[in-house]
Formats: structure tokens, sequence, C-alpha cells
């Protein structure tokens, strides 16, 4: 497959705001101030829960809605005030938008028609669209005639099929079953790749998000809150709302008692916690260090934090358990729960801390966890 | 089998009321056939048989007789023009209404505007033309100058019946324009179509069966019409309703207006037999009853906003300049001639004319709370209950709605001429007239309205369900008395306001307003027309908004009927 990357385009974002007049509720700034550097040919997911601003950041990306202030760029030009049919872009939407009155055929090719292609450029683009999404054959079909996962691939096929510069995806996967998802999502990443079109997609699953990008914005009350790769947001998270939105995480508070070179020693409920980390604490400070439930391990007996299991749910490939220990429950996750001891609710356990690969979070980061 | 002992309570409840279900499931069948189907079958017979044999003689001379075939194909014409006119106006407005940012506060005038011919007597519009384009007319004579403009026949007609049921139009197609998601134009835009493109090829192809529907409305509505045609089509413009009453009332000649308005069954079933072949079902749209998404649309552009406003405002002033004509020609003395302010006209029509409004009200009032009443049993034994000939019931109960008034009329006429039911010349043949024809609205309310409560009753839990008193008095009244208020309305406002069956039913005892109203017009007493149909509307106006206002009060939110009159 030929790559054209180089032929990608770079978008940029710069303070760009959006404010709605809501008759009830006043005036809604869904976007704030948002920065944003997508590099040609990346696949860049906005991740974050519903009302946070996704939506309204694709629609000013795509034209179908000006940002109240601040400039968009299209590499150097500037496509602020350009209409949505002169933006040259692939848009999927949530619901697809198909149209019903059309054949799969005449959807496909609606772009191309508008574009005045010959009759035979239409219909070798047409064929060769259907068959990247893997629909050779049902040209003939009416939308209402399929299923929704072919619905979705038209709706893709018909969104590459302008060959556009930018593509656009709204939340494409959340009216198709679990299954189906993970399938889907696999043939738009290699889709993607295959096109090296610059491509910007919004969710709220964090799983789909990690599965599919190059890099996930984090946004939360119109922002971005943070950037980067999905191993980076995982184990580096920057606060812990990024920590509790991707993944399920353990936020263990505690005060630093010493430092070493690349060390500190937390102090935790009168256990001593010693660690591997680069954050700049000082003794005394308070901090919450972010521990995932997969990076806890359970023993009858050892050397750790003592505790009560409070629940377990089994689950084959893995047990998940609730452990009590003094005021703080933790979350535990036990893998190949055979190969080890399972343990019972009301049982008392040993939670072992890891001794690397732990972000530290300052105190003065709120402690505000009321999204994970 | 023995019943258990829980059973026998259940079974002693049961019988008083299967007892009162079969005797209110008679009483009905027995207006029904009385009301409905006799008239009918009478109508037809005179139509068809003669000395006691099926001929079908005088209908192939009616066929040959050239006025006869003329008014066939004006009719036709007529309503033709009238259907995609009326269509395409309404399209207009919709789009308008849904798609060009207007305020909330505009889009309600619009709303209301529109919400006026709908509500008035049939021919306000017509009078209103004869006002502003006759031969006195405040534009032909007072500011053109001409000496006996020529304003009958097919143009004005045509013009009026337009600007009277556009709004039909209006309302069928804007919650399909509203219930279209943005996506899909957007999805235009996004593969490079501009907005009018993005309107042809999607916007448009998706309410094509809405439009067909509209069109189909409006063809029926200007077929059925009869005042507008009589006031302004002339003598030289003949349709099959006027031609009708002209036979029957200028000749004599029962026969030939019984077969003359059965002509208009032709059309009527064909516009019939497209609705349900070609639109019912094939909607792409489904209307949700709520917006389709919170996005603003940017479906038009800014001159082609400015555009579709002007239209629509100068439509909706055009409207408000008829019905203002219509106020001023009710206070000056003599409308094209003397414009001194006086209340002369309404003196004349509260002393004179006092019979005509007590009688209308009366049989208003009267047929009021018994067409609600029979409503709501219709509605209920159909909606509710499993009885033979449950289907056959409904589409009775909807046939003098669905038909011409005219074919009612003359049906009526002749059913309840003689005896053994000699009616003609009463008020009850006044009443049971509007209480047949328009009471469908309130069966239809009431059907509706059921199918919802079982759904509420679903989710709801099943102590809901328990059959007790107070799960009648405390959910199932309320919910069902949106439909009966609904009923009373729509009775109400029709026998205020009708006229095309019960022309030939008014009698020197009992007559109506809108009869009075004809006959002013065509004595040329343009004073008194104007002064009755202002008292008409108020009347209705006020009756509308408080009916409405307890409707509101009462309905929950979720339940909410679409407004009286429409
Ligand atoms: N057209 C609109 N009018 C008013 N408020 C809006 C509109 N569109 C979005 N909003 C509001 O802006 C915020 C962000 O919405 P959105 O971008 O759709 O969020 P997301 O896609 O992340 O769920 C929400 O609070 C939403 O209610
Ligand atoms: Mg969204």
């Amino acid at each position: 497959m030929i790559s054209m990357a180089a032929s990608s385009l770079e978008i940029t974002l710069v303070g760009v705001s959006t404010v709605f007049h809501h008759r009830r509720r006043g005036d809604i700034t869904a976007v704030k101030n948002l920065d944003l550097h997508i590099h040609p040919g990346e696949f860049l997911t906005l991740l974050g829960a519903s009302g946070c601003g996704k939506t309204t950041t694709l629609r000013m990306i795509a034209g179908f809605q000006p940002p109240s202030s601040g400039q968009i760029r299209f590499g150097g030009e500037d496509v602020t005030h350009l209409a949505a049919n002169q933006r040259d872009i692939g848009f999927v939407f949530q619901n697809y938008a198909l149209f019903p009155h059309l054949s799969v055929f005449e959807n496909v090719a609606y772009g191309l028609r508008v574009k005045r292609r010959s009759t035979s450029d239409i219909e070798s683009s047409v064929a060769q669209g259907l068959r990247q999404v893997g629909l050779q054959g049902l040209g003939d079909r009416m939308i209402s005639e399929l299923s929704g996962g072919q619905q979705q691939r038209v709706a893709l096929a018909r969104a590459i099929a302008i060959k556009p510069r930018v593509l656009l995806f709204d939340e494409p996967l959340s009216n198709l079953d679990a299954q189906l998802r993970v399938q889907m999502r696999g043939e738009i990443a290699r889709l993607q790749k295959e096109l090296a079109i610059t491509t910007v997609y919004v969710t709220h699953d964090q799983e789909e998000a990690m599965a599919i990008s190059d890099r996930i914005a984090i946004m939360n009350e119109g922002q971005i809150v943070q950037i980067g790769k999905a191993e980076e947001l995982y184990q580096r998270p920057v606060s812990p709302f990024v920590a509790g939105f991707l993944g399920n995480t353990n936020m263990i508070r505690g005060r630093v008692v010493a430092m070493q070179a690349d060390r500190a020693t937390l102090d935790i409920a009168g256990y001593r916690w010693t660690l591997v980390t680069t954050a700049p604490v000082k003794i005394g400070d308070m901090c919450d260090a972010v521990v995932r439930p997969e990076a806890l391990v359970l023993t009858r007996d050892g050397d750790g934090l003592k505790g009560v299991v409070e629940s377990r749910v089994y689950l084959g490939a893995k047990a998940e358990y609730l452990v009590r220990v003094g005021d703080q429950v933790f979350q535990v996750v036990q893998w190949n729960p055979v190969a080890g001891e399972l343990f019972k609710a009301g049982q008392g356990v040993c939670v072992t801390l890891p001794a690397a690969g732990v972000q530290l979070l300052g105190a003065h980061i709120s402690s505000d966890r009321s999204l994970d | 089998m023995t019943p258990g002992p829980g059973m026998v309570g259940g079974a002693a409840a049961a019988r008083p009321r299967r007892l009162m279900r079969t005797a209110g499931l008679s009483v009905i069948w027995l207006v029904l056939l009385l009301f409905i189907v006799y008239p009918l079958l009478i109508l037809l017979s005179r139509a068809f048989f003669d000395g006691g044999h099926l001929t079908f003689d005088a209908l192939f001379a009616t066929l040959k007789s050239p006025s006869s075939l003329r008014a066939l194909g004006n009719s036709l014409l007529l309503a033709l023009m009238v259907g995609v006119v009326g269509t395409l106006v309404g399209l207009l407005f919709a789009f308008t209404v849904d798609r060009a940012r207007l305020g909330s506060r505009t889009a309600r005038l619009i709303d209301a505007l529109t919400f006026l011919p709908l509500i008035s007597p049939p021919f306000t519009t017509s009078i209103a033309f004869v006002f502003s384009f006759g031969p006195r007319g405040l534009i032909t004579h007072d500011l053109l100058g001409l000496k006996n403009a020529q304003m009958y026949g097919l143009t004005s007609t045509f013009a009026a019946e337009t600007l009277t049921y556009f709004p039909i139009a209006y309302l069928a197609l804007r919650p399909m324009l509203a219930s279209i998601s943005s996506n899909f134009e957007e999805a235009s835009f996004s593969l490079g179509g501009s907005r009018w493109h993005a309107f042809r090829t999607v916007t448009l192809p998706l309410i094509i069966p809405a439009l067909a529907n509209a069109f189909l409305l409006l063809f029926g509505c200007s077929l059925a019409d009869f005042a507008t045609p009589l006031i302004l089509a002339g003598s030289d413009f003949s349709v099959l309703p006027t031609e009708a009453y002209l036979q029957i009332t200028g000749m004599f000649d029962l026969k030939s207006g019984a077969i003359l308005s059965l002509l208009l069954l032709v059309p009527a079933g064909l516009v019939f037999y497209a609705q349900e072949r070609f639109v019912a079902g094939r909607s792409y749209v489904t209307v949700t009853g709520k917006a389709a998404t919170a996005t603003e649309r940017n479906s038009v552009s800014s001159s082609a906003r400015i555009a579709l406003l002007t239209f629509c405002i100068l439509t909706v002033a055009l409207i408000l300049y008829f019905y203002a004509l219509l106020f001023y020609a009710s206070v000056v003395l003599a409308f094209g001639a003397n414009y001194t302010l006086t209340l002369e006209h309404y003196r004349v029509i509260f002393t004179e004319g006092l019979p005509a409004i007590k009688d209308t009200l009366f049989v208003a009032a009267v047929g009021m709370p018994l067409g609600g009443l029979y409503g709501i049993l219709v509605g209920y034994l159909v909606g509710r209950t499993k009885f033979v000939g449950r289907r056959a019931m409904e589409l009775i109960s909807m046939l003098n709605y669905a038909l011409p008034g005219t074919i009612v009329g003359i049906a009526y006429l002749l059913a309840f001429n003689d005896k053994p039911l000699a009616l003609t010349g009463t008020a009850t043949i006044l009443i049971a007239c509007y209480i047949f024809r328009y009471s469908p609205t309130g069966i239809r309310t009431t059907i509706a309205l059921l199918q919802q409560i079982d759904k509420i009753l679903e989710e709801d839990s099943a102590s809901l369900r328990a059959n007790s008193f107070v799960t009648f008095r405390r959910v199932m009244l309320p919910l069902i008395l949106p439909a009966f208020f609904a009923g009373l309305g729509v009775v109400f406002i029709r026998s205020m306001t009708a006229i095309s069956a019960t022309i030939f039913l008014v009698s020197i005892n009992w007559s109506l307003i809108t009869v009075k109203i004809l006959e002013n017009m065509t004595e040329v007493a343009l004073g008194p027309a104007a002064a009755f149909s202002v008292f008409v509307i108020v009347v209705v106006l006020v009756v509308t908004g408080l009916l409405n206002t307890v409707l509101r009060r009462m309905t929950a939110p979720s339940l909410r009927v679409s407004r009286i009159g429409t």
C-alpha cells in the first residue's frame, strides 16, 4: 500500500472557545480556550465524559459550527471561517446519517457526484470504497436493508470516497454491539493507517480510545486536561481525574517521610512504602500514589499493608477484589487466579505495593475523584 | 369446573359491567345506523333506484350533461391547483419556521396567525376577498378606481382557498421537517454539497411522502369546499358542491343533486386510494414529537433566509389584512361607499339576527357535550374492548367525517324529510349532523390516548392496573378528559362555522349564523355579513382559548394532545 503520509494534513486549534446561548441554561461555554495540535496522518482521539465538549470541538474542525473565538488551521491555511463544504473533510456521524432514500451505491457516490466526477470515475471510486470496507457487491441495496454494522461501513465508505484531507468520527461505534465494536474499531484503525489521513475521533469509551489511537486527548469541561500516547496517560496521569478516567485506579494517600536520589518513602497508616519516583516531592508532603489494581498483589501474609477482603468477583481470567485497609478500600485485580490463591470475603490478607512504575501526584492537586 | 371462591365475586361484578357494555354497544350501533348508514343508503337509493329498479340512467344523463361535466372538471382543476400551490406555501412556511433561525417569538406569531384561517368560518377569506377585490373593493374600487371589477371565477376562488387551507399543509409538514436530523444536511455539506444541493437532494426527497400527504389533504379540502366557490366562483365557474346545491334549492331536482354530490366521491375515492397506496407507510421520517437535535441548523444562507422570511411575512400580512378588512367592514356604514364609523351592523345582528345567533349557540351548546361524550364512548369501545364488528364500527363512525359535507347534507335532507323520521326543520337534525360529522376527532384522540395509557400502565407498577375505582378516578379520568375536551372543542367550533352540510338542513324555525352570512352576501348586505363573521371568530377564539387553558391545566405533559381546532 502506498503511504500518503507526505501529503497528510496537520490540524491546529489555537485558543478555540465556543459559547452557546441557551434559553434556559444561559450561556454555556462548551469549549474553553482550547489549543490542539494534530500531526499529519495522526489518529487522535478526543476522550471524555458526556457533555465535556468533544462533539463541539469536532464540529468546529468540520466547519459545521464556527468557534466563538480562536483559530483553526489546516496546514498553513486558516479555515476558521471556511464553510464545511469547502474544507474537504469526511465525517462519520454517530447515527451514520446515511441517506435513506438512496441506495448504498448512491450514498457512497454522493460526494463524487457533487464534485461532478465522470460516471466511470464514480463507478470505480465507489467500487473501491465498498471494497475497502468489505461491502463489495452490496451497492444496489437500500440502507434499510443493511445491518447496523453494514450501515457503519457504508458511512465510512461514503466519507473516504471523496479522498478527504481530514477524517472525523463522532462516536461512530456507539450504536453497535460489543463484539462488532471491537471488530469495527480494528478496521477503522487499519483503514486509517492505510490511507494515512489525519483523523480526529471522538469517544467516551476509554478502551476504544486506547485500542485505536496514536494519541489521546482527555477532555474535561471544555478543556484538554492531558494529551499523549495511551501508555503515557495510563502510566503517568497528571491528575487524579485523568488517572480515574483512564482505567480503574487506586489513589493511595500518604505522607513523604524520607527522600533518596530517585526514591521516596511514604507513610501509609504506619506502613513505610519505598518506591522509585522522579516526582518533585518534599519530605512532609501529602501525596496520592496512582496504583493500578493489577499492580497490587495479594498474599496471605507477608510484607505489606494488612487488610480484609470485602468482596470478590471471579471472572475466570481474573478475579477482582475490594480490600479494606484502614479507612481506605483498594481495588485489586488478580490475573490468572488459578495460579495463585483465591481469597474469600472476610479473609485477612496482605497487600503488597509495587516498588516502581507508580505516579505520585502532589497534594496541591485537588483529590477530586468524583469522576472515576 | 366450579369457579374458585375468588372468582365468584369477580363474576358477580363482571355481570353488570357486561350488561352495561352490551347496552352501550346497542345504543351506539343504533345511532350509527340511524344517522350515518341509513341516510347514505337513502341517498344511494334515490340516485340509483327508480320505481324499485336499479338504474344508472340518471347517472348517465348527468354525465352527459355538459354543465355537470364542466362542474366536475372545474372541481378537479381547482382542487389540483389548491393542492399544489397550498402544499408549496405550506412547505415554505414550515421550512422558514423550522430552518430559518427565527426567534421563538416570531415562530409563535406565525403559528398563531396561520391558525386563524383554520378556526374561522370557511368563507371568512372569501368575504374579505370581496371587500378587497370586489366591485366595490378597497383595492379594486377605492385604490385602483376600477369600475365593476370582475373578480369572480377560478382565480379568486383558488387564491382564497389556498390562503384558507395552506395552514393544513404547514401543520402537516413542520413536524416532519423538525424531526429530520440536522446530521443529514451536515453529511451533505461534509461531502461538498451546498445548502441548496442539500435541500434538493436530501431534505426534499425525505419529505416527499409528507408532501404527497399534504397535497392530498388540501385536494380533499378544496374538493369538498362549498362556501368559497359559492361566494367567489361566480356563475361561470361552477363546481360540484355549488352545482348540487343549485340543483336542489334552485331546481328542486333532488335526484340530480344527489348524483352530482356522489360524483364528488370519484376524486375523493381516488385520493383515499392514493393515500393508502402511495403515502401510508412510506415515510423515511418518523415524527417523534421532539426536535431531532439540539444543534443549530445551518440550512439556509442569510439571503435565502431573508427571502423566505419576506415571503412568510407578506403572506401573514395578507391574512392579517383580510381580517382587519373584515373587522373594518363591520364598523363602517357602507363599505365601499360610506366609511363613517358605526355599530349599526352589530345592532342589526343582535336584533334581526338574534334568532340565528341564538339557534347557532343552542345547536353548538347542545352538540358539544353530546359530541364529546359520543366521541369518548365510541373511542373507548373501539380502542379498549373487543367485539364482533369493532372495525366496522370504527369505519362507519368515520364516514360522515370523511365524506364531503354536500353528500352528508343531501343524505340527511333525503332521509329525514318524511316519516318515519321527519326531522327536517328541527334542531335535532342540525345537532345530529354536527355530532356525527365532527366527533371523529374526539374518537381518534380517545383511541390514541388509550394506547398511550396502556403504555404508561405497562411501564408503571402492576398495582395501577388493578381495576378499582381509585385507578379509574386517579389515572384513567385525568388521562381521558383531554380527549373529551378536544372532542368538545372541535364539535363546538364546527357547529359555529360549518356550512356545507347544514345549508341543506336549515329551516324557517332553525337557522344558523353561517347561513345568514351567506344570505347577507347574496343580498349585498356586506356590513351585517362582516359583523356576523367577526362575532363568530371572536366566540370561537374565546371558547378555543378557554378549552385549551383547561386542557393544559389537566394534561400530563407527556400526553398533551394537539391543539383544539387543528
Ligand atoms: N447547540 C447547542 N446549544 C446549547 N448547548 C449545547 C449545544 N451543543 C452542545 N451544547 C452543550 O455544550 C456542552 C458540550 O456538548 P458536546 O460537545 O455535545 O459534548 P460531548 O460531545 O462531549 O458529549 C454540553 O453541556 C451541551 O449541553
Ligand atoms: Mg457527543
